[in-house]
């Protein structure tokens, strides 16, 4: 008998910390942002992810980079109908956006300001983080427009393929800095989403 | 009174053995293959006996493949049910023949669309299902991505085939230099080329991922975005025969349409509800375009909830969901850097 209500107790408590553990699952910060967290280069991507030279016809000028976020690539056109393709991660849902822009700005190792309407959304933030390889936006970042957005770099590569951003366009370290030395300021960068119903 | 009795006894016999060899007759000479389809209450398919991702059959006689789906959402279109059809496995030497003979209503087995096949076997090609077209594999190792930049490489090739032709006529045209290693069947070509005796294998794009997924490290080796000749994989039906073609033809557009408007087997319900004038006229909300083909007005909707629409199809059996992991390439949309392009349903 004893042995049975130490069981259920047992049983119990298993559940408990099986029920907390999904708690915290659910507060895991929705932009999986991780300042601090250096990234783990040898991280290996999906085949679909990984950069690779594809066929691609477009009207669009060689050197223009167009962002499919449903597919999460993006391509950076090279004429001949063929385009350099890079996985990407994107916007989660409410945080997708779409439009034509150019980058206005390029920088190495940036430093990240998170703007105030993010520290809004997610007061665990810092308000600055230097720049170097625990920072979010990873090696390289281009400028949108404008806009509050970029294309960056990451220190997560896990989450390459998928729609957690808070409306930023990631790639992996190594290749946001190859798109970086491929494009200058001034590039005409076209975001395209899905059709709405 | 007997007399009377038994000439009308003699006239309905008359009657009914008259009507017996009507309907014989009309069952022989109607060749409208909606008809003995819905009559039959399956599709008949001609498929490849074994290709992966395009049609294979398991060991319990499961068929999956691009071609094969294809073929389930003729099937759902019509019957509302994919699985209301048959698989009949041909050679590639019988399938026109057979499809004459009409053992099949439909032929969708990896068949290039050319001009001397519809006109030699009196068969009709309704619309491109899969671009596809000759290229070439080589080790990563070479860095090259450009079949231009093959300039005096060794390519391994099968002999005898419109591949060798296109090969010579290709890098004719483009001043390159190259050694051809020729052999008659498709095995020693592989065997070659893994043995390091070629720098490159060519042969049709579809097939170098197939072959690829076969070698001891597919990851070494790539396969360049290069498509050098003109290979459209088409369903095929019989001439002469416009309400079953029109069947055909328009399921592929469902398809391709559905994915331009972003309808997917996942929200072909919340689609119903859109007042978006595209998808209403799809999805049957508004016109009669599916009573027009002899089919119930949400023709369209059965092909994309039990199928999916071109996308799913593509990615789930030759794509990125699948173990071939071919890029859309030419298959992808018109809008989105391929050539897949379907006319308005409107």
């Amino acid at each position: 008998m004893t042995t049975f209500r130490h069981l259920t107790w047992m049983l119990i408590a298993a559940f408990g910390l099986v029920f907390s553990s999904t708690q915290s699952h659910a507060q895991k910060r929705p932009d999986a942002d991780e300042p601090g967290l250096v990234a783990d280069d040898g991280y290996e991507l999906e085949p679909q992810f990984k950069k690779q030279v594809v066929y691609y016809r477009t009207t669009e000028a060689p050197g223009t980079i167009i962002v499919v976020t449903a597919e999460r690539h993006l391509y950076l056109v090279q004429g001949n109908g063929r385009a350099i393709r890079y996985g990407i991660g994107v916007g989660r849902e409410g945080f997708q956006w779409q439009g034509l822009v150019n980058i206005t700005r390029k920088a190495e190792w940036p430093d990240w300001t998170p703007p105030p309407e993010m520290i809004q959304r997610q007061p665990y933030l810092p308000r600055f983080m230097a720049g170097g390889p625990g920072n979010p936006l990873g090696a390289r970042a281009m400028y949108l427009g404008t806009t509050v957005y970029r294309i960056h770099g990451t220190n997560r590569p896990d989450t390459i393929g998928t729609a957690v951003s808070s409306g930023c366009f990631r790639l992996v370290n190594a290749d946001v800095s190859d798109l970086y030395e491929r494009v200058p300021v001034g590039t005409k960068v076209v975001i395209r989403q899905k059709p709405e119903l | 009174m007997m007399r009377t009795f038994r000439g009308g006894l003699l006239i309905g016999l008359a009657v009914a053995v008259l009507v017996a060899i009507a309907a014989i007759v009309y069952e022989f000479y109607d060749t409208r293959t909606l008809k003995r389809t819905v009559r039959r209450g399956e599709v008949l398919c001609g498929v490849n006996a074994g290709l992966p991702g395009f049609s294979i059959p398991d060991d319990k006689g499961n068929w999956t493949g691009f071609d094969v789906d294809f073929c389930r959402a003729v099937a759902a279109a019509i019957f509302n049910d994919p699985k209301k059809i048959k698989f009949v496995p041909l050679d590639a030497s019988e399938r026109f023949t057979e499809l004459q003979k009409r053992k099949v209503d439909i032929l969708s087995r990896n068949s290039t669309w050319s001009m001397a096949r519809e006109t030699t076997y009196d068969l009709y090609f309704p619309a491109v299902a899969y671009y596809d077209g000759q290229g070439f594999m080589l080790p990563g190792s070479r860095k090259i991505d450009s079949a231009l930049d093959l300039n005096g490489s060794k390519v391994c090739v099968q002999s005898n085939t419109t591949t060798a032709l296109n090969l010579a006529d290709y890098f004719r045209a483009n001043n390159i230099k190259y050694e051809e290693i020729k052999l008659p069947k498709l095995d020693d070509v592989v065997k070659s080329y893994s043995e390091g005796k070629c720098d490159t294998l060519t042969a049709d794009v579809s097939q170098l991922y197939a072959l690829r997924l076969n070698m001891a490290k597919p990851g070494d080796h790539v396969i360049l975005p290069d498509v050098i000749s003109k290979e459209p994989l088409a369903p095929v039906v019989r001439q002469r025969d416009d309400d079953w073609m029109m069947i055909v033809k328009w399921t592929l557009y469902a398809m391709i349409n559905a994915e331009e408007l972003g309808i997917t087997s996942k929200n072909v319900d919340e689609a119903l509800k859109s007042k978006k004038p595209d998808v209403m006229r799809l999805v049957g909300t508004e016109g009669n375009y599916g009573e027009q083909l002899g089919l119930p007005r949400d023709w369209a909707v059965r092909i994309i909830r039990h199928v999916g629409n071109y996308g799913e199809i593509y990615d789930r059996n030759v794509g990125s969901e699948s173990k071939l992991q071919i890029p859309r390439g030419l298959n992808q949309l018109w809008s989105a850097g391929g050539i897949q392009y379907a006319p308005p349903i409107r």
